[in-house]
């Protein structure tokens, strides 16, 4: 039992040293989902169902300009309404001038008095015992409103004289707060003396338009005071974060706040990343403690529209490269909308390319705050996709080999990854090939792939076939804790709290408990909503079940150890001893199967958990054989531990191991300029695949979302007043199960990711990279270009000289 | 929402009555998919005093082949409309459009008169809390002009020479092309006539009348009809452009055409020039491109709207070969 302690702490730079050679729970297929039915039979409790006795509800004033500043506001009208109970303002001394912290890059105003997009929650928050009381309140709010011009576009707003996007905030429209990049430039080799030695450079610039995520279950909270205590219901990703913000907020001690995270309809960390989304919460408890209520705050649909994704963004590309296929050198200049990240991620993490000049500038527009959703990855994926897809065409080859010509890390080739392999105790696979090889044939490549234009087919639309590639990069980082308790019925709980974040995670989490205690899996659950103050990840979107699946593993292994002592170790009582379940035996001979202890030498010999864990007496209980809640004979089996894996996880050296590739083929009507997908081919090295329909059902889903975006996602804005006209889900065009043709999705298990077991989450890849599949495939099909997504009718014909 | 007052009529005397009590400021209520959202989003200055709730009515849900005629009640769900086996058959344009209308939830829920009832789309017009007081609300300017036309009329303006929006009902140019007669509790009016444009109007019903049946007379021997949708995507959307086509053949030669767009104009655009180059003619694909082009020769497209030309222009030689 010795080893099961040796494996903390773990370097986060090798491969997992400890795991079993064989599976008994974890890797099968056929584990029923603890939300499961829950979900499909609508019985699932999110924040947005639940009621509290004497519940407010709270809405905010949102701005109808994109740029402009409250002169004057009376407030008189809406307060008089019967059934308000409150009416929070911007100058009211509990938020006025107040900037507070929120989880990512910096702070905010609490409430404030002006506005720099148009549906800016900002000016007041109307407490009612309706939600229509309030909505109707916020129409009697009277406002002068200072209205200021607005700028729109990135490149626009960087010129001079242009409007200030946000004149309370900076005397210019360039922003470098983090998470945004600071806009110097990156450089690794020489990308001049590079082009000057290039076969071929090509120049092109490439578009990504502004787009966002609808969460199914809409935005809202609920805040609850007993006495000093705090208590909140939170659709929110990071629970636990908002003890401190509202701690920092309210000046609450964080062991008198008490976090409920009930089931939520979508985060992709998004929408958890935006100010408000803390702030809302922070503004609602202040409503509370003054109408002594609980108080809930909802958003409706179109006010979920306040963000989008940080891949609005435009980039001019230079790339040179040789006739072989190899990359030699890319340079950059890309522009952001509100919030940048570095566009040359995936060229240095993922390829061998050894020159490269970038240069990322985020501008200030009078947009909502765009960041990372479902994945800061996206800027990456979108020039990666974009240098790739060109220099394939330009060359006349095939994508798929300019991908394993190029495969690599930080400028060095494959061969550098092996030693890294080796030298680290990874198995020495080449997971780009095995990737390629597995969706090529699953989509017929080799017979399909065809020069750009060339393919019209019988009912006169241009066949086109696409491909895109990257690694697989979970962060594999982060830290988290939790416990395993075991019942006197010999049942388990995990003990921790996180939010509900991934595919079928809360079940994936008792299959690893059950796998390492040796229990059958229906004999562990899991209630993750429940706060029993050890928080697991969830705070990172960009990592969950990996490091997660290590802080469960040791606590289980634990809980083994402490239930194989409770086993062989006498109870000594005043009167009486009560002999062990198995005497004269130590923890070493012993083992765990089935929900039952053993004898390793004579398997015969064995008992069920629930005989062990009992109480052995029930002497408290008037010798009555139920659980004692009043005195046991001993100490319950209980362990609990913390693990960290690395720091950010995308550490200089720690190289992701693990590639995903995307095959589609799709047919263009060049008639109309409809883009009909007819399959996709999904293939995703998972490491070890802990839940086989967990990796499908992000695979699945990711690739709708992707390719939604690919086709059609967009958010548009009038050009003249900036107000957003598509704020709903009829106009704002995710892609239905009638869009995309067949899929079909692969698991690879080269072994080779971070994570315990070898595996890796791909949570965020596969929508993220899919988002820019559709580029190669049109230019297949049509011979042009369209580096504009969403890929519209309107382009697809105005690239054809039909509009 | 604001507050209204919802009254189940029993007959439609009774729901006439209604409308004339409340004198212009109450609206009839079926379905129910257009009129709640429009409501919802407060998108008009106005708002109905009075929802007259008419699915309380009997016998206004119904497909009937009787006297020569389908007659279709008002009352008929787009799905019953889009599976009924006669329909499909016989006036296949009609049937395919009601398949094609919004969603499987939304077909269950809409009726066949208030799909050609429904107000026009436009993302100006329709921006919550009248955040755009347009022409169509009796406002001073059409914010498309200069704004975002992507989806907006592709054969000019009305409504003071201003307003850009267009009809979106899939319904209604199948009703055209079939030469389809709408009943109301007044008289009967041929679809191509029902529609009309005014402020916060989309047809010619007076304030108390009621649509309550729909009247198609059986096709001609050797007539066709098809519908062709072209929309973002292959459920829920409005059309960007759709097309009917009803086309009567004799020996190989079209003898009669009806041919009508739809969402590309402030009410379905019938396209008699397509027609006219396309009778006395063998349906080809060289004919079907003389009518294509005619269809759009009058098209006069916006800044963001000259692939609606294209789009027109295809549906209409893909509605008369599918025809053929």
């Amino acid at each position: 039992m010795a080893e099961d302690f040796k494996e903390m702490p773990n370097n986060p730079l090798e491969h997992d040293k400890y795991a079993p050679k064989e599976f008994k729970v974890l890797g099968r297929r056929g584990i029923t989902r603890i939300d499961g039915y829950k979900k499909a039979a609508g019985k699932a409790i999110y924040t947005r169902d639940i009621q509290l006795p004497g519940m407010l509800y709270a809405k905010f004033l949102t701005s109808p300009y994109p740029n402009a500043r409250i002169s004057k506001m009376d407030t008189s009208k809406a307060e008089n309404l019967p059934g308000v109970r409150a009416v929070l303002r911007y100058d009211d001394p509990e938020v006025f001038g107040r900037r507070v912290v929120t989880t990512y890059g910096g702070c905010e105003d609490m409430l404030a008095g002006y506005a720099y997009f148009e549906g800016q929650q900002i000016g007041a928050v109307v407490a009612a015992d309706t939600e229509q009381i309030a909505r109707e309140a916020l129409k009697l709010i009277d406002v002068e409103w200072d209205v200021r011009p607005f700028v729109l576009d990135p490149e626009g707003a960087l010129r001079s004289g242009a409007p200030l996007a946000r004149p309370e905030w900076a005397d210019n429209n360039l922003n470098e707060v983090p998470p945004s990049p600071l806009s110097e430039v990156f450089r690794i080799g020489n990308v001049e003396a590079a082009f000057e030695q290039a076969d071929k450079v090509i120049e092109f610039k490439a578009v990504r338009r502004y787009h966002g995520g609808a969460d199914t279950e809409l935005p809202c909270g609920i805040v609850r005071w007993e006495g000093d205590c705090l208590e909140l219901w939170l659709h929110h990703q990071h629970p636990y974060e908002h003890k401190w913000t509202m701690h920092k907020y309210l000046g609450v001690p964080m062991n008198k706040i008490k976090v409920n995270a009930p089931y939520n309809g979508g985060m992709y960390g998004g929408w958890n990343w935006i100010a408000y989304s803390q702030i809302a919460t922070g503004i609602t408890a202040i409503l509370a403690k003054r109408t002594a209520r609980p108080v809930k705050w909802v958003f409706d649909r179109r006010e979920d529209f306040v963000f989008g994704s940080a891949d609005a963004m435009v980039t001019y590309f230079k790339v040179g490269a040789n006739k072989d296929g190899t990359i030699s050198s890319v340079k950059l200049k890309s522009f952001y909308e509100n919030t940048g990240f570095w566009a040359e991620t995936h060229l240095l993490e993922n390829t061998r390319i050894p020159n490269i000049e970038a240069e990322n500038v985020t501008a200030r527009v009078n947009k909502g705050p765009t960041i990372a959703l479902r994945c800061e990855q996206l800027p990456g994926c979108f020039v990666m996709a974009h240098v790739f897809n060109h220099v394939a065409a330009e060359l006349d080859m095939d994508p798929t080999e300019v991908a394993l010509k190029n495969d690599g890390a930080e400028g060095k080739d494959i061969n550098y990854l092996n030693k890294f392999k080796r030298k680290h105790g990874f198995p020495l696979r080449d997971s780009l090939r095995e990737c390629i090889e597995a969706g090529k044939k699953a989509i017929g490549w080799d017979k399909k792939w065809h020069p750009a234009g060339a393919k019209e087919l019988p009912n006169g639309k241009m066949h086109g076939m696409g491909f895109i590639w990257s690694h697989e990069w979970d962060d594999n980082r982060g830290a988290g804790v939790a416990g395993v308790f075991i019942q006197q019925d010999g049942s388990a709980n995990i003990v921790a709290f996180r939010t509900d974040i991934g595919v079928n995670a809360e079940t994936t989490y008792c299959q690893v408990v059950a796998e390492e205690l040796g229990m059958k899996f229906e004999d562990v659950f899991f209630r993750q909503q429940d706060d029993v103050y050890l928080p697991l990840m969830t705070p990172d979107g960009s990592c969950n079940l990996t490091t997660n699946s290590y802080v469960l593993r040791k606590a289980a292994r634990k809980a083994k150890r402490r239930l194989l002592e409770l086993a062989t170790t006498e109870v000594h009582l005043i009167e009486r001893n009560i002999a062990p379940a198995f005497p004269g035996m130590q923890p070493e001979d012993l083992e765990v199967k089935g929900s039952e202890i053993f004898v390793k030498s004579d398997p015969s010999k064995r008992k069920k958990i629930a005989e062990v864990v009992k109480d052995m007496d029930g002497s408290m209980n008037w010798g009555l054989e139920y659980a004692a809640i009043q005195c046991t004979t001993h100490a319950p089996v209980f362990a609990w531990a913390y693990h960290r894996q690395g720091r950010y996880g995308t550490e200089p050296g720690r190289h992701r191991l693990c590639r995903q590739a995307h095959f589609c083929e799709i047919e263009v009507d060049t008639e109309t300029g409809k883009i009909e997908i007819k399959k996709i081919v999904n293939v995703n090295d998972v490491g070890k695949a802990l839940s086989p329909e967990a990796v499908e059902g992000q695979q699945y889903g990711g690739t709708y979302m992707g390719i939604g975006r690919n086709l059609n996602e967009e958010y548009v804005w009038d050009p003249c007043s900036g107000v957003l006209l598509n704020g709903n889900l009829l106009e704002y065009k995710w892609a239905t199960m009638l869009d995309i043709g067949e899929i079909e999705t692969i698991i690879v298990e080269t072994g080779m990711g971070y994570g315990p077991y070898g595996t890796v989450g791909i949570g965020e890849d596969v929508a993220t990279i899919t988002t820019y599949l559709l580029e190669s495939a049109v230019f297949n099909a049509i011979g042009k270009w369209i580096d504009d997504g969403p890929i519209t009718p309107d382009k697809v014909l105005k690239a054809l000289g039909k509009a | 929402m604001k507050r209204f007052a919802h009254l189940n009529a029993r007959t439609l005397d009774e729901a006439v009555l209604y409308l004339r009590r409340y004198g212009g400021r109450a609206k009839i209520i079926a379905g129910g998919t257009d009129v709640l959202g429009r409501m919802k989003d407060e998108i008009v200055p106005t708002y109905p005093e009075a929802l007259i709730n008419i699915k309380t009515i009997p016998g206004l849900d119904f497909i009937e082949e009787r006297e020569g005629s389908l007659k279709i009640g008002a009352l008929t769900k787009l799905e019953d409309i889009a599976r009924h086996p006669v329909i499909k058959a016989k006036f296949s344009a009609l049937a395919e459009a009601a398949r094609r209308t919004a969603s499987p939830h939304i077909r269950e829920m809409g009726t066949i008169a208030g799909n050609i009832c429904q107000d026009i789309r436009c993302w100006y017009y329709r921006a919550p809390n009248n955040r755009f007081p347009c022409l169509r609300k009796g406002g001073g300017r059409c914010y498309a002009i200069e704004g975002d036309n992507r989806y907006h009329s592709i054969f000019g303006a009305s409504v003071d020479g201003g307003c850009l929006a267009v009809h979106p009902s899939d319904i209604a140019p199948a009703l055209i092309a079939l030469d389809a007669k709408i009943r109301t509790s007044e008289r009967k009016i041929k679809a191509e006539h029902f529609f009309e444009v005014g402020v916060c109007k989309t047809n010619v019903l007076e304030e108390d009348e009621i649509v309550t049946e729909i009247e198609i007379s059986q096709p001609p021997v050797g007539s066709k009809s098809a519908f062709i949708k072209f929309a973002a995507r292959e459920t829920i959307d409005f059309p960007v452009v759709n097309c009917a086509a009803t086309i009567v053949g004799s020996e190989g030669t079209v003898q009669a055409a009806r041919i009508c767009l739809n969402a590309v104009y402030l009410k379905p655009y019938r396209v008699t020039s397509a027609e006219q180059a396309i009778i006395g003619k063998t349906i080809s694909d060289n004919s079907v491109e003389d009518a294509g082009i005619e269809a759009v020769r009058q098209a006069k497209p916006l800044a963001r709207n000259t692939y609606m030309v294209q789009i027109a222009r295809t549906l209409v030689k893909r509605a008369v070969l599918a025809c053929g």
